[in-house]
């Protein structure tokens, strides 16, 4: 899960150091906001991989808010929700909407990790499937037309082929004369 | 988790092929295993062996379908390789009408008659109605079937519901045709009721006859005789030639050949693709 971009959002300031510290020593590269406004302003100048969001905060924009805005700038962006205790519901509103998952307070810092790792193993192997998806598209690019060339001169032979078949099988005139106009068909 | 063992992988994929066309290859245990494991599961058989048995004593063929839609690979996109969709807007329609309104008069719609033989789940057929609908202003001149079929229930399901998930509706599509002929559907979209009613889709395996289809003007046969073992490539493409219209089209796949495999069939080419047509 190395170098991860990722926002932290959250009003509480005890949280928001606890997880910038942690986060930044498993080598993710960390920003945080205070609240929704600031968050989506980051997210308008910048690419996050993950972004950490707190459900309820003050200022008029919640993590609803944020994970709308975010969706909207970069549908690839994982947001993950923190949520109070009990609030399923919101939380089940949330994974509708788009987000990726979501965490019960008080925040369990391992399970933040968990759900990192797991965050960037679907990032390896969606890189890897457009890779693969790549890589088959210039293959497939590539055969289509060598391909094509090798049927079209293929059947051009074959009917060059019968029509010598046709010259040399007739019975009138004079052999050498055909197998000249056969030869020279060939040419 | 439960091994395929040599004669197992044997036995299930002459199975496999009998009942679908489906050649594998035995040096890829792996396939049968990632493929079949669900089913294993979830019909509670405890070997390989066992799953063989079981799908094949089972009357309502429910098993038998589950694999094939496992094995089956349902890799498709709007607008595949698009030389052929050009083909067709640019060279093939405007030929076959030409033709076509020279025979029949003004007073009947004129008949155009397509199939797309393997569909998958749907995207190549929908791809040929946006064709249709962009080339043809006023469709109630023509008299369209467009057929759609394909062996996997699943996939001829999905077809026929017309909808696609973000992943698949971004391979392929323009913006432009995005918006003009889907339309959004909570995560997912759905083709358009004017470029749906175009089309009809049936559950049909290649492997068995196909003359109760009806003649063709164009048919689009492709990627899937690559699953094929060469002997029955052969048999598809002459059951298709007995149902192409003697003037009619072919398409395949865009790494796929005829070389060898249909006499009957002579290439052409325009711009950058090529179509097959009977030879006189
Ligand atoms: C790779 S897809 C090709 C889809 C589309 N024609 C394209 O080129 O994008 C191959 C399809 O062939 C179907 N198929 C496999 N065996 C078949 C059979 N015996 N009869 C009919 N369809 C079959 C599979 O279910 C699968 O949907």
């Amino acid at each position: 899960m190395k170098n991860l971009k990722i926002l932290v959002v959250d009003d509480d300031p005890v949280t928001r150091l606890m997880l910038k510290k942690t986060l930044s020593k498993s080598d993710c590269d960390v920003d945080v906001a205070h609240d929704g406004v600031q968050a989506v302003e980051l997210i308008s100048r910048r690419f996050y991989d993950v972004v950490l969001t707190d459900m309820m905060m003050p200022g008029g924009m919640d993590g609803i808010d944020v994970l709308a805005a975010t969706k909207a700038r970069y549908s690839d962006t994982q947001v993950i929700l923190i949520t109070g205790y009990g609030s399923v519901d919101t939380a089940v509103t949330a994974m509708k909407k788009g987000a990726s998952d979501y965490l019960q307070k008080p925040v369990n810092i391992d399970e933040v990790l968990l759900r990192l790792a797991k965050v960037s193993e679907i990032k390896a192997l969606q890189k890897n499937a457009g890779d693969l998806r790549e890589a088959m598209d210039i293959t497939e690019k590539n055969a289509g037309e060598t391909i094509q060339l090798l049927e079209m001169a293929v059947s051009g032979l074959e009917n060059k082929l019968e029509d010598i078949k046709d010259i040399l099988s007739q019975q009138d005139g004079d052999a050498y004369e055909r197998i000249d106009t056969a030869l020279r068909m060939l040419a | 988790m439960i091994k395929v063992t040599q004669d197992e992988i044997k036995i299930l994929s002459k199975y496999i092929k009998d009942v679908s066309g489906v050649h594998l290859d035995l040096s890829k245990a792996y396939l049968i295993e990632t493929r079949f494991k669900n089913i294993l599961e979830e019909t509670g058989c405890t070997s390989y062996a066992d799953l063989y048995t079981k799908a094949r004593s089972d009357p309502s063929k429910t098993i038998e379908r589950k694999m094939i839609d496992a094995i089956t690979t349902n890799e498709t996109l709007f607008f595949r390789d698009s030389g052929p969709f050009e083909l067709l807007q640019h060279k093939i329609l405007p030929d076959l009408i030409d033709k076509r309104a020279s025979k029949i008069s003004n007073f009947f719609p004129l008949p155009i008659r397509i199939w797309s033989a393997a569909c998958s789940t749907g995207q190549e057929v929908y791809s040929i109605s946006i064709v249709l609908k962009e080339l043809l202003n006023d469709l109630s001149k023509y008299n369209i079937k467009l057929l759609g079929t394909d062996i996997s229930d699943a996939a001829i399901a999905q077809a026929s519901y017309g909808s696609y998930n973000k992943f698949e509706i971004e391979r392929g599509l323009t913006r432009d045709k995005l918006q003009k002929y889907f339309v959004a559907n909570g995560d997912s979209w759905k083709v358009k009721d004017e470029i749906r009613i175009l089309a009809n889709f049936k559950k049909l395996n290649l492997m068995q006859p196909v003359n109760g289809l009806g003649k063709f003007d164009i048919i689009f046969c492709r990627n899937i005789a690559i699953y094929f073992t060469v002997e029955d490539r052969k048999a598809l493409f002459h059951k298709i030639a007995d149902i192409l219209e003697y003037d009619g089209y072919l398409i395949i796949g865009s790494t796929e050949s005829l070389t060898g495999v249909c006499p009957r069939f002579e290439p052409k080419r325009y711009l950058r693709s090529i179509f097959y047509q009977l030879k006189e």
